[in-house]
């Protein structure tokens, strides 16, 4: 078994399999793939953080596990940040590890509109797997905060139909500290599990190693290759070279996958196309009691009752006080007015189903450039979700909201929240970011239409395999970590 | 250019009766500490960001100076306005600015203290080699 870090001395390594990414897909694969009998080697861009190593702030969490500083926008009308982390572990690290099943239409709409069957069966029972293994549990009532607290009771009076979170975390004490990777190692990140796993069972992996290519001979994927990057000074150190006797998977993310195998050569006429995602944003409610949103959970209490129609998932969140301080709009005397009121506030978000879809292109210095706006459709089902999170606080027994839309007033009371159906539909009025990626590497029958077969293997290509969610053809609507998770494992033991 | 940054950073986080201002918070400290450790593009972006806020009271006070040369009522008024500026490409470079002043306020013990929030340990800033 062996982990290798940065260095300056060239490394040569050769494996069974090379799994490009160590987040949800990666590791899942790698560790069946393992299980199986074969020899793995992981490579990771990002460095391997033990929760003693996690930050603690805001600011630590930016340098020591984001992507790129978390400065990775979209390009359209508006630049909303695309949230993805760059450590071994990916962003199972800074997640709220929230697991929801696969809804049964995405199946059915996998196979309708892309010819991927032949997949539920074996998802649902991977997830039943990934759920015993990694501990899936609610969040336990002593951890749920009062935020989490006031959800429960505005979704009763609501009638939203939510639910206590259910999460990859086991015995949650509620440190409020999901965001910045879990000290208390409650939350079972695939850097904790998975990744050991595969070392013990005599694989490798390979950190601070962003891949340049996939090596293809002809048509058959035969390793990768790239350049150490040094975790603190970002200094690139010697060159490196996975060798791949069976296959190399590429579970990189929605955004770094299809960039990868473009600067690799791969040839797709789908490749960086159908990427979509889950746009949302934050409302704060304020309360009269103190509600200290960053004690307990980061995330307990979620409804999906909105997943169909308007399309969107409404969420507890509480984000940070260092990034309230920005969140909250305004600046001088008044912010800080604004800011006294800290601590009874709280934010509850949706996370919108778009249909809008973007495209991933390789970019300068190999950054994954992103194009991708929401139409007129996918903007009014976004303020319907603000509407909903408004009704929510309202119902919780807030006093007023902060929607945080330009253009609109600061706080709206009780009988104004109807005012957020009429909120622009210019994206650029709100602040609002991107998680749950889809897309870029489709997989469909067609290969005019997607980058992979419903096994993941790219088209036109021997041994080579995508596993993560930038195969994921459609909007799930939901959060994706357990979808992503039992897809690549689909895929790795389909493998075998 | 940190002092441009500063500034604008000042500005924009004044403290109040109840809140320190981020002036009072190891300021030099904390941007010593992100100009030496965030990307080029990352600090390129910050710079520009002060730099839009400090050319552009014009555009929200209606004085022709630099904000550096405002008045404390003036440049209190255009810390505000510049923020919610109906122009994005005005108000968004501002908003990463906002951003990193907003990480070293609200980071600070102090003001954590003030909202009954214990004190960050320090970041580790070590990995698995």
């Amino acid at each position: 078994m062996s982990h290798v870090a940065y260095r300056e001395e060239p490394l040569e390594l050769e494996a069974d399999y090379v799994v490009v990414g160590s987040g949800a897909g990666g590791a899942a694969a790698a560790v069946v793939l393992a299980r199986a009998g074969a020899e793995v080697a992981v490579v990771e861009a990002g460095a391997w953080r033990d929760p003693e190593d996690y930050p603690f702030s805001s600011y630590g969490t930016m340098r020591d596990l984001m992507d790129d500083w978390g400065g990775t926008v979209t390009r359209g009308r508006a630049f909303w940040p695309i949230v993805q982390a760059r450590t071994v572990g990916g962003t199972t690290v800074i997640n709220s590890a929230i697991c929801v099943r696969t809804p049964g239409d995405i199946f059915r709409q996998w196979e309708r509109d892309h010819g991927a069957g032949d997949l539920e069966e074996a998802v649902l029972r991977h997830q039943d797997r990934l759920e015993a293994e990694l501990s899936v549990e609610e969040v336990p009532p002593d951890a749920r905060g009062r935020s989490n607290e006031l959800a429960a009771i505005g979704d009763a009076s609501a009638g939203y139909g939510g639910h206590v979170m259910r999460r990859y975390v086991k015995g949650c004490l509620g440190s409020g500290q999901c965001l910045q990777g879990c000290t208390k190692r409650r939350k079972q990140s695939t850097n904790l599990n998975y990744l050991p796993e595969v070392l013990e069972r005599g694989g490798h992996v390979v950190s601070c190693a962003p891949v340049k290519r996939i090596l293809l001979a002809g048509n058959r994927a035969t390793g990768v290759t790239g350049r150490f990057r040094h975790p603190g000074s970002g200094r690139r150190g010697a060159a490196f070279s996975v060798r791949a006797r069976k296959a190399v998977l590429v579970a990189a993310s929605a955004t770094h996958s299809p960039a990868l195998l473009q600067r690799s050569g791969v040839k797709s006429p789908a490749l960086g196309e159908l990427f979509r995602a889950h746009p949302g944003t934050g409302i704060f409610g304020c309360y009269d009691e103190p509600v200290d949103m960053n004690v307990g959970a980061t995330q307990g209490w979620a409804s999906t009752r909105f997943r169909s129609e308007p399309g969107t998932k409404l969420e507890t969140l509480a984000i940070p006080l260092e990034l309230v301080a920005s969140r909250l709009s305004g600046g001088g005397r008044q912010l800080m007015r604004r800011l006294e009121e800290y601590r009874h506030i709280c934010m509850w978000v949706h996370a919108c189903r778009a249909e809008s879809t973007g495209t991933v292109r390789n970019g300068l210095f190999d950054k994954p450039a992103v194009r991708y706006t929401l139409d007129r459709a996918d903007m009014e089902r976004f303020r319907i979700g603000m509407h909903l999170v408004g009704k929510w606080h309202f119902a919780a027994g807030a006093k007023a909201i902060i929607p945080g839309i330009h253009g609109m007033p600061y706080k709206l009371g009780p009988d104004q929240v109807d005012l957020l159906l009429e909120a622009p539909l210019d994206p650029r009025k709100y602040i609002a970011i991107l998680s749950h990626l889809f897309g870029g590497c489709a997989m469909g029958a067609d290969p005019k239409r997607s980058v992979c077969d419903p096994n993941g293997r790219v088209h036109g290509y021997d041994g080579l395999v995508v596993a993560d969610a930038s195969v994921i053809p459609t909007n799930l609507g939901v959060n994706p970590q357990h979808t992503i998770m039992a897809l690549a494992s689909v895929f790795a033991e389909r493998l075998v | 250019m940190r002092w441009l940054i500063r500034s604008a950073i000042c500005a924009l986080y004044p403290g109040s009766d109840r809140l320190p201002s981020v002036e009072e918070l190891e300021l030099d400290r904390f941007l010593e500490q992100i100009r030496r450790e965030s990307s080029t593009l990352f600090w390129t972006g910050v710079i520009v960001g002060a730099l839009v806020f400090t050319i552009s009271p014009i555009l929200t006070v209606g004085i022709p100076l630099p904000s550096v040369l405002l008045g404390k009522e003036a440049l209190d008024r255009h810390a505000d306005r510049i923020t919610a500026h109906r122009w994005y490409l005005v108000r968004q470079p501002v908003f990463l600015v906002k951003m990193v002043g907003g990480l070293a306020w609200g980071q600070h013990p102090k003001v954590r203290a003030l909202n009954a929030l214990p004190p960050y340990p320090p970041d580790p800033g070590t990995w698995r080699a």
